[in-house]
């Protein structure tokens, strides 16, 4: 490898994901503030309306009568996850009602932030709107004015409460995510800050992607955005969301909610790159509803965190709806990555496909959990499930558990999975190329994962497979 | 969770039982042992969603079932001469030792609420001896089962380079009034380089509920080749399973299902790789009509120590009703990268264009499909080795189909 690359390796990933900076907020919920006081302060905080608070007082009085997901099998030990340790609220010192829309604006050490990442570049190179999450808050977004013209609506949820309350009041956690989901839906539902709401309107195709970037720098806190997409009518979205947060000794707790409504005839992209730091608990839940002959496509790298509980899922709402799930999990030394996807079939002619790819090296641990359920009634449906898992070592553990529950007749289901470790033929072929031992392994895990980073634009597929490169260096051999 | 049927079991009931066979102390301790533990005991793991059990042992009746002093049923055990086929109360008598080194020894009698119930509760069992060198073929273990319940027990016992083929049937004669239960769990203790061929066929009335668990253990190159077919019953919980504990062991598991009316399948194909260079295959194909439902779980497990395993898995369900329904969970728990390991599951129905295409040649659709559905069972028949099984297999299937 050239020593431009390494030093690109070096500075740019490095650099970008671990780095921390000084904590400083202007509101702080204090840990284990978890009560009615504290959910009612936040809501004043972001001076929301009454029904706003009712819902977040329902999930909190949900969360707390809902127990630990403990009884999965294989999943991930949440022993430590003390919800009493969890800050759940940071405001960063900046006035964020609205966000600021030009990134100068910023105060330097989030700028600087950003600027690590790379957003700025990105923005300006590739995407129709960026919006970037500092702790709690939406510190940035921006529009390109050609789609604003058109009725796109890319902003922050908390902005979205108040501009278009309507929308946000149908489809905030009723139909798609309601908070008794789960315990974490329901936390989420309680303390939620954050995120972005996406509306594209009736006929109108965003061709290039918009992105949200989420950073968690503060030790301790949970981070709860909320996203809501709505997606009207043969309409057309690409929405990319990446996150990060640096190491730290104590552990971090990100609950997110998605909710994706894709309408008749829509079709909307969701990429997610997540690298959450190895200490976080990355514990979200996402769905889309699928109206007749929409699209909803789920793209998702999930590279870190120390455990990561995440099933994006699809309700077929209409007939003719299609579903595609592409997926990759790469779970290194001491985390354990549980993750996969979920689709109901609730009407005729729907389709779905799951492709599932994971890697695990160094004792780390990839779980395949997926769920395909057809409804009777949901006719001439069909799903095809595929998952692939390549392994490092034998410290390291791969496991799948599909779950398929079929109760229509006229259906076609199939799920296939294969595991194997890295082709040892096909690094002595590399290396008898003269590629060393550690590049010809790389290449094929490239290999291996493109399926997911060819959905991808071109800046996050290149994060992708830099991401990866990190958690190989070094260990390999 | 709990099932109130110990309530009706006494300490009595199951002396008087150990006593009709003669037993020695150790056996009834055994008993008593696995009765006390009912009350902390849980039902067999069934797969599971959060929210959702697919299978609910929990609301069955076993107190109404059990009937545990009136057992009754025909037995038929025969084998070569070379091979020992004794009745338990034999076995105790004459081979005791083996007895007590294999009872309980693959299949923990407290594992769950259902074996212990089945350890306390056997009248009836079958112990097969094969000595070292001995190849045996058509052991035959038929039970017709003519009470409200029947407990039975099996031990399979093979020693270094023996080989046995064994079949085994259940069926249900004399009728009774309500819902009955039959249990049964096998054991297979497979020696060094020796062979086992376990096929077993139940056909049990569709007022009878099952649960049969056949577990073995194979020792170094040995194979432990398992076929499973369930036709009969209202429900049925089976599990077919084999530990591979000694380098270069292999089983094969064979699954044949077919469901109509309300007929309930929980079957299960599990595997656990444990040593070196072993190799497992697990094929089930099942058919489901009417309001049938089935729920395949399959497991392959491959340990940290079990270096160059090959692990395999197919299920295929087919589908004839829209009121049936088929879940299926083939499961991979891999810790051992040199492993090559792969599942895969289908569920569908009958192929349209297949059905066109006979139709068109002037089979008549019910005939065509009925064929189609004997076509779809080919690929686990073919696995079955022994004549006399895959012709009682596939009469069962072409009968069901003449319904």
């Amino acid at each position: 490898m050239s020593s431009d690359q390494d030093h690109l390796r070096e500075t740019d990933s490095e650099a970008r994901f671990e780095f921390k900076k000084e904590e400083s907020s202007a509101f702080r919920a204090e840990k284990g503030d978890l009560d009615e006081e504290t959910i009612r302060l936040i809501s004043e905080d972001k001076d929301e309306p009454e029904w706003m608070l009712e819902r977040r007082l329902r999930a909190l009085r949900q969360f707390h009568a809902m127990p630990m997901p403990t009884d999965w099998p294989g999943q991930p030990d949440l022993s430590e996850v003390d919800i009493g340790q969890i800050v759940p609220y940071i405001r960063p010192d900046i006035d964020t009602r609205g966000g600021v829309d030009d990134w100068t604006d910023l105060p330097e050490e989030i700028q600087d932030t950003f600027d690590k990442l790379g957003i700025p570049e990105a923005e300006k190179n590739a995407l129709s709107g960026v919006g970037a999450q500092y702790e709690s808050e939406i510190v940035y977004q921006n529009m390109q004015e050609r789609w604003e013209e058109k009725g796109v609506v890319f902003c922050d949820m908390d902005k979205a409460v108040q501009e278009h309350e309507e929308l946000v009041k149908e489809h905030f956690m009723t139909n798609c995510v309601p908070a008794s989901d789960n315990k974490f839906a329901a936390l989420h539902g309680a303390i939620w800050s954050g995120g972005s709401f996406v509306y594209v309107p009736e006929d109108v195709t965003v061709e290039m992607p918009i992105q949200a970037y989420f950073r968690m720098n503060s030790e301790g806190m949970g981070q709860f955005e909320h996203t809501l997409i709505i997606a009207e009518e043969n309409s057309e979205v690409h929405y990319i969301e990446g996150c990060s947060a640096p190491q730290y000794s104590e552990f971090n707790l990100h609950s997110g909610g998605v909710e994706v409504f894709v309408g008749e005839n829509a079709h909307v992209q969701y990429s997610t790159v997540q690298n959450w730091s190895k200490n976080t608990y990355n514990l979200n839940t996402k769905r889309a509803i699928c109206e007749r002959e929409g699209t909803m496509e789920w793209i998702s790298g999930s590279m870190g965190s120390k455990a990561t509980m995440l099933y994006p899922s699809t309700i077929l709402k209409g007939r003719g709806a299609t579903d595609n799930h592409i997926t990759i999990a790469f779970a290194g030394e001491g985390q354990n990555i549980d993750t996969g996807a979920k689709v109901y079939h609730n009407a005729p002619d729907t389709k779905s496909t799951i492709e599932s790819k994971s890697i695990s090296k160094d004792g780390g641990r990839t779980n395949y959990r997926g769920l395909v359920h057809i409804s009777d009634g949901a006719e001439n449906s069909s799903t095809s499930v595929e998952c692939d898992a390549l392994m490092f070592d034998n410290e390291s553990t791969s496991d799948t558990m599909p779950y398929m529950e079929i109760e229509e007749s006229k259906v076609d289901v199939a799920h296939e999975a294969t595991v194997g470790k890295i082709g040892d033929e096909d690094v002595f072929y590399l290396q008898s190329r003269g590629l060393d031992d550690d590049d010809a392994k790389q290449m094929i895990v490239a290999g291996f994962i493109e399926p997911i980073t060819e959905e991808l634009p071109i800046e996050y597929a290149v994060e992708l497979n830099r991401l990866i490169e990190l958690e190989m260096e070094g260990s390999l051999g | 969770m709990s099932t109130q049927v110990h309530a009706n079991l006494t300490e009595e009931q199951v002396k008087q039982i150990s006593e009709g066979l003669d037993e020695p102390e150790w056996l009834l301790e055994t008993r008593l042992d696995a009765l006390d533990a009912l009350e902390g005991l849980e039902m067999p793991d069934v797969i599971r969603t959060p929210g959702r059990n697919w299978t609910n042992l929990y609301d069955l009746d076993f107190a109404g079932f059990v009937d545990p002093l009136n057992a009754a049923e025909e037995k038929d055990q025969v084998g070569p001469e070379e091979v020992e086929v004794m009745s338990i109360a034999e076995a105790l008598d004459e081979r005791e030792e083996l007895v007590r080194e294999g009872f309980g020894s693959v299949v923990d009698p407290e594992e769950n609420y259902l074996t212990a119930l089945s350890t306390a509760l056997f009248s009836t069992g079958t112990v097969v001896y094969v000595p070292e060198g001995v190849d045996a073929e058509d052991v035959t273990v038929r039970t017709r089962m003519n009470s409200q319940s029947l407990f039975n027990y099996t031990l399979v016992v093979t020693e270094k380079s023996s080989s046995v083929t064994i079949l085994e049937r259940q069926t249900t004669g004399d009728e009774v009034d309500g819902e009955r239960y039959y249990s049964g769990l096998v054991e297979i203790d497979a020696g060094e380089n020796s062979n086992v061929q376990y096929g077993s066929l139940q056909n049990v009335d569709e007022e009878t509920y099952t649960y049969t668990l056949k577990r073995g253990h194979a020792d170094s190159h040995a194979t432990i080749n398992w076929i499973e077919g369930n036709v009969g019953s209202r429900l049925t919980k089976s599990s077919v399973e084999t530990h591979l504990q000694g380098e270069g062991s292999e089983s094969q598991i064979v699954g044949a299902f077919f469901g109509h009316n309300d007929q309930h399948f929980d079957v299960a194909a599990r595997v656990w790789h444990e040593a070196e260079h072993t190799t497992a295959d697990l094929v089930t194909r099942g058919v489901l009509d009417d309001d049938a439902r089935s729920v395949y779980e399959g497991v392959q497990d491959v340990g940290s120590d079990a270096w160059d395993t090959s692990s395999y898995q197919r299920e295929n369900t087919l589908m004839l009703s829209d009121e049936s329904e088929a879940d299926a969970s083939p499961k991979l728990i891999i810790n051992n990268h040199d492993t090559e390991a792969s599942h895969s599951a289908t569920v569908g129905q009958v192929d349209q264009q297949d059905l066109f295409y006979m139709t068109s040649r002037g089979v008549s659709p019910r005939m065509a499909r009925n064929m189609l559905v004997e076509g779809f069972f080919v690929p686990v028949l073919e696995e079955i080795a022994v004549e006399e099984f895959r012709d009682d297999l596939s009469d069962l299937v072409a009968e069901r189909l003449r319904e």
